[in-house]
């Protein structure tokens, strides 16, 4: 699977394993299916 | 400094001076969300000048639903929180939720396909004796709405900030950074 981009200021790339690891790790995820959402 | 109420057609130099530096928020810089990216991280947006900012986020759109969330630089623990909500309509039941020592506050706006809306009072980011507050934040869902806020219990200093959708990615919304005019 493609790692989502990162945007630092107006640079925008694919974000690294370790900082997708830390993506997940925040309780981000892909899809979400409830607009309360808490 | 006092109020004054100016009597004259043209403004003095002086005049104009110190009313322009003296005004309440002031600008610091705006950042525009990159496309279809999962974090936004806004860099040198704190420094001594300030003590205290509003971060405001308007424009863009957002691949899901879910709140918007804020890391402080590079900080990822003891970030604590509460977002008191209800569903609109009258008699609401309240609902809350929270973040306990959690990697990041997950409550400081919300990110829709339809708009990204955040108002973020952040005190003390820079000064790395104090704890960093965020105060007031709204908190607009789709469907309900509520107040949030929240404390970073760590004594450290920020220059930067990251802002995130809790799902999926966001688009080309606006961050603008002002400090609240110490003197």
């Amino acid at each position: 699977m493609t790692r989502p981009n990162i945007g630092i200021d107006d640079e925008v790339r694919e974000m690294t394993e370790k900082e997708y690891a830390e993506l997940l790790a925040s309780g981000w995820t892909e899809e979400g299916t409830n607009d309360l959402a808490p | 400094m006092a109020v004054k109420t100016f009597t004259s057609a043209t403004l003095s130099s002086s005049d104009t001076n110190t009313y322009l530096a003296n005004s309440g928020l002031v600008y610091i810089k705006q950042q525009t969300i990159g496309n279809g990216v999962a974090t936004q991280a806004v860099t040198s947006a704190f420094s001594a000048d300030y003590d205290s900012y509003r971060i405001v986020v308007s424009g863009g759109t957002a691949s899901a639903l879910g709140s918007m969330r804020m890391q402080l630089g590079s900080a990822n623990s003891l970030y604590y929180g509460i977002v008191n909500y209800a569903t609109y309509g009258a008699a609401s039941t309240p609902l809350s939720a929270g973040d306990n020592n959690a990697a990041l506050w997950g409550y400081v706006g919300y990110c829709s396909p339809r708009y990204l809306a955040a108002s973020i009072d952040l005190i003390n980011p820079f000064d790395s004796n104090k704890y960093t507050s965020y105060l007031a934040a709204g908190w607009t869902a789709e469907t309900a709405a509520g107040t949030a806020s929240g404390l970073q219990q760590q004594q450290a200093s920020y220059t930067a900030f990251t802002l995130s959708p809790q799902t999926g990615t966001f688009t080309g919304g606006t961050i603008f950074v002002y400090g609240y005019r110490k003197a």
